[in-house]
């Protein structure tokens, strides 16, 4: 595990992968590391997301302008929760307004039926979620690519 | 624990001049405590109205600031870098 570690680090510092790379590729290892010696009996529980990472990476050749993009976003899962949580705040009123006018829009969705036990099951869910878009747009004087990648770590 | 320091660093490329700014969020937050403390009463008179509960209500408020800890926010448009992180 540590000689692994090592050689990752050996490689960033030789310049042949970037910091990011090397992060993920720790990260990766951790996971996996975790999965083979699951601390509470369960490797779910041993791996449990605390970020949810947004990572955009747009070459920009379209708009020789420009260079390329890159965004690196990490949201605590916690903020998450608590984002979530606000909708306990909603005055019962409210709630009702809501809950109708998503029913008159087809979503039959309960308001009141997130609970904090629902809250934590979703955030569990979301540490398998992993969403990647590759889109190829014919833009100005070449292609742009753009990469968007959504994990949980 | 709510967040204490904010940093906001902007490079410019090539030159590489660049600035960091550390925002002493712990300052932020005693200068606000009286305020808060003087707006407790009301936000409790406004919970009572709406039916919600008054301390959940401050739960949710301090889980949001307490979730801002360890966001990471990094853009790179190929001239500048523009980072910001909250710890």
């Amino acid at each position: 595990m540590k000689e692994h570690r090592r050689q990752i680090l050996d490689m960033l510092s030789q310049g042949k992968i970037s910091a990011d790379e090397a992060e993920r590729l720790i990260t990766a290892l951790d996971k996996s590391n975790g999965a083979d010696s699951p601390v509470n009996g369960s490797p779910a529980s041993a791996a449990k997301a605390k970020y949810l990472r947004v990572l955009v990476d747009s070459d920009n050749a379209g708009d020789p302008r420009q260079g390329p993009v890159k965004v690196n976003i990490r949201v605590p899962m916690q903020l998450l929760r608590a984002g979530v949580r606000l909708t306990g705040l909603i005055p019962p009123q409210a709630r009702d307004h809501v809950n109708q006018a998503l029913h008159e829009r087809g979503i039959p969705f309960d308001l009141s039926q997130i609970k904090p036990d629902n809250l934590e099951e979703l955030i569990d869910k979301l540490n398998e979620l992993t969403i990647d878009v590759d889109v190829n747009n014919r833009k100005g004087h070449g292609d742009e690519k753009v990469k968007v990648r959504v994990f949980c770590e | 624990m709510i967040p204490l320091i904010g940093v906001v660093s902007v490079r410019r490329w090539p030159r590489s001049r660049s600035f960091r700014l550390w925002v002493p969020l712990f300052l932020l937050w005693l200068l606000m405590l009286p305020l808060m403390l003087l707006l407790l009463p009301v936000l409790f008179i406004v919970c009572l109205i709406s039916q919600v509960n008054p301390f959940q209500a401050i739960a949710t408020i301090w889980g949001i600031l307490a979730g801002f800890r360890d966001t990471h926010i990094e853009i790179d448009n190929g001239e500048a870098l523009v980072l910001v992180r909250i710890l």
